[in-house]
């Protein structure tokens, strides 16, 4: 396990060096992994999220909020939860289930069908041409996918309003004096870091995948658990310093 | 390259095949003809223990503790930080416990079982199964499900124990607005037994769900060793959706129009 964690620090700085430094091949390889990905993860997406915040935030918390008669501080509660935790854990799971998978089937069978040593003797470097533009293509896309997931959840709130047959003033008045830019940067920039975690590991765990036709499956099976375990403790880690250096995200509005 | 429409077509167009051969392999294990192969359930269930218990375990202790975090910062917020013990109770056991259980599961046990099984018939092991005349469909998948069955349950209980030790340590030692008592007070008014019974059919409902999943892609898996890989991965795409429409479905059975909370009359 050390081993591993080891091996994939040092792809991470492999794959950044290699991005940086010229000559820069990897731009068609980059658009195509992107748009990829995009086509992958837009459905899982968009009912993910709003499954997940009809159910979870939006109806529990109805449920208690309008016992209380508050049902318009639902909103505020929508920026704790879609924004600053919801969000990005289901673009994670989303991203590392559908697109991480994806890649890690792909170099997988690329590396057992030795097509990877291939191009190495081809004088092709693989980290350049292959992690690179998946690397800032998932990057990129994740960032990107996070704002989606905000909408439908902020949408899912909506729904929830709606089924309590409340007016969607009060919501949006809450959910607007309650959300602060920091949130919404520290948000998408965690998915961006999400995107990076993601890509080393499914890259990694595909290029060292070995052992014929359980191999792959294997290495896809290792790859999603370890990136979901990996991006759940940044989540915390993050969310942690975040709150406890950012004051002015407590303050009631 | 696929096309924008093809994830959700293809999702379509397995979801009714899928729901074919569970029914197949839920009928194997209801009508007890699973338990010709009882010893293989058991040695399933063996494999569902020692192989994932600890990762999801571990994986549910770090969902527990951004429940706590969330919900303690969130009361702060709006200046009942002694409260934070209902967001914990509500987010923990009824909501981020079932869908994080969902995730680890397909991850781990729903992948893998893709892979062994894509494996078995890849190198036609499944067909060998059926010349020796042994049903494949109940010796590799209903015994799963049996297995399945017998294992999850404690998994998940241990889970909920899991859950609320990491959301107290979270609201409680790290961020510390209230005292162990206080938070533990209302920590346990505000759940009941059938909520933990409610969170389980939930968490039940997702395992089977994967297990059958899991078993389908990794029956159906062609294409040689590349074949597997892209079932693997196909399984996720299905999982993911499953596990979340079940968890939303399952709050709005059981909690929709009662709240069980204890406020007001």
């Amino acid at each position: 396990m050390f081993v591993e964690t080891g091996e994939m620090v040092i792809l991470t700085a492999k794959t950044i060096v290699s991005a940086i430094r010229g000559p820069y091949p990897y731009g068609e390889e980059l658009v195509w992994q992107f748009l990829f990905v995009l086509k992958l993860s837009w459905f899982p997406l968009t009912i993910s999220t709003f499954a997940l915040n009809l159910g979870a935030p939006g109806l529990q918390a109805a449920g208690v909020l309008s016992l209380f008669g508050a049902l318009d501080r639902l909103g505020g509660f929508f920026i704790v939860t879609a924004v600053r935790w919801i969000g990005p854990l289901v673009t994670a799971v989303v991203v590392a289930g559908v697109a991480g998978t994806a890649i890690t089937a792909d170099l997988g069978a690329r590396k057992i069908r030795e097509e990877l040593d291939a191009l190495q003797v081809l004088g092709v470097d693989p980290i350049k041409n292959l992690v690179v533009p998946r690397f800032l293509a998932l990057m990129i896309v994740t960032s990107l996918l996070d704002i989606f997931a905000i909408v439908f959840g902020l949408t899912a709130g909506i729904a929830a309003e709606l089924l309590y047959h409340q007016s969607l003033g009060g919501f949006f008045a809450t959910l607007f004096s309650n959300a602060t830019v920091t949130d919404i940067w520290a948000s998408v920039l965690m998915c961006t870091m999400f995107g990076a975690i993601i890509a080393i590991v499914c890259s990694y765990k595909g290029m060292s995948a070995s052992g014929g036709a359980a191999g792959v499956g294997r290495a896809v099976n290792q790859a999603v658990v370890i990136a979901l375990v990996a991006v759940f403790f940044f989540q915390f880690v993050v969310t942690s310093i975040l709150l406890a250096t950012n004051p002015d995200l407590q303050a009631i509005r | 390259m696929i096309g924008w429409l093809d994830v959700p077509r293809n999702w379509l167009d397995s979801f009714g095949e899928i729901v074919r051969f569970g029914a197949q392999v839920a009928g194997q294990v209801y009508s007890g003809r699973v338990f010709k192969f009882f010893g293989e359930s058991l040695r399933q269930a063996g494999i569902l223990i020692f192989g994932s218990a600890l990762i999801i375990w571990a994986f549910v202790f770090i969902i527990g503790l951004q429940c706590g975090l969330q919900g303690a910062y969130f009361n702060r917020s709006v200046g009942a930080p002694s409260l934070a013990g209902l967001f914990s109770a509500y987010c923990g056991l009824r909501e981020a416990l079932p869908y994080a259980f969902g995730y680890i599961l397909s991850a781990k046990v729903g992948t893998g079982i893709v892979a062994e099984i894509g494996a078995m018939r890849i190198s036609d092991e499944i067909d060998a199964l059926e010349v020796m005349g042994i049903q494949p469909v109940t010796f590799l998948a209903a015994t799963r499900l049996l297995g399945a069955w017998i294992a999850i349950p404690f998994l998940y209980l241990v889970g909920i124990g899991i859950v609320y030790l990491a959301a107290y340590l979270a609201v409680v030692k790290q961020v510390g607005d209230v005292s162990s008592g206080g938070y533990l007070l209302i920590f346990w008014m505000y759940q009941s037994p059938p909520d933990v019974v409610f969170s389980l059919i939930k968490g039940m409902v997702m395992a089977t769900a994967i297990v059958l999943v899991g078993c389908y892609y990794g029956y159906t898996a062609s294409g040689g060793p590349v074949g597997v890989g892209t079932a693997t991965a196909q399984s996720m795409v299905v999982n993911i959706i499953l596990v979340h429409i079940i968890g939303m479905l399952g709050t709005i059975v059981f909690w929709g129009s009662n709240p069980r909370a204890p406020i007001g009359g």
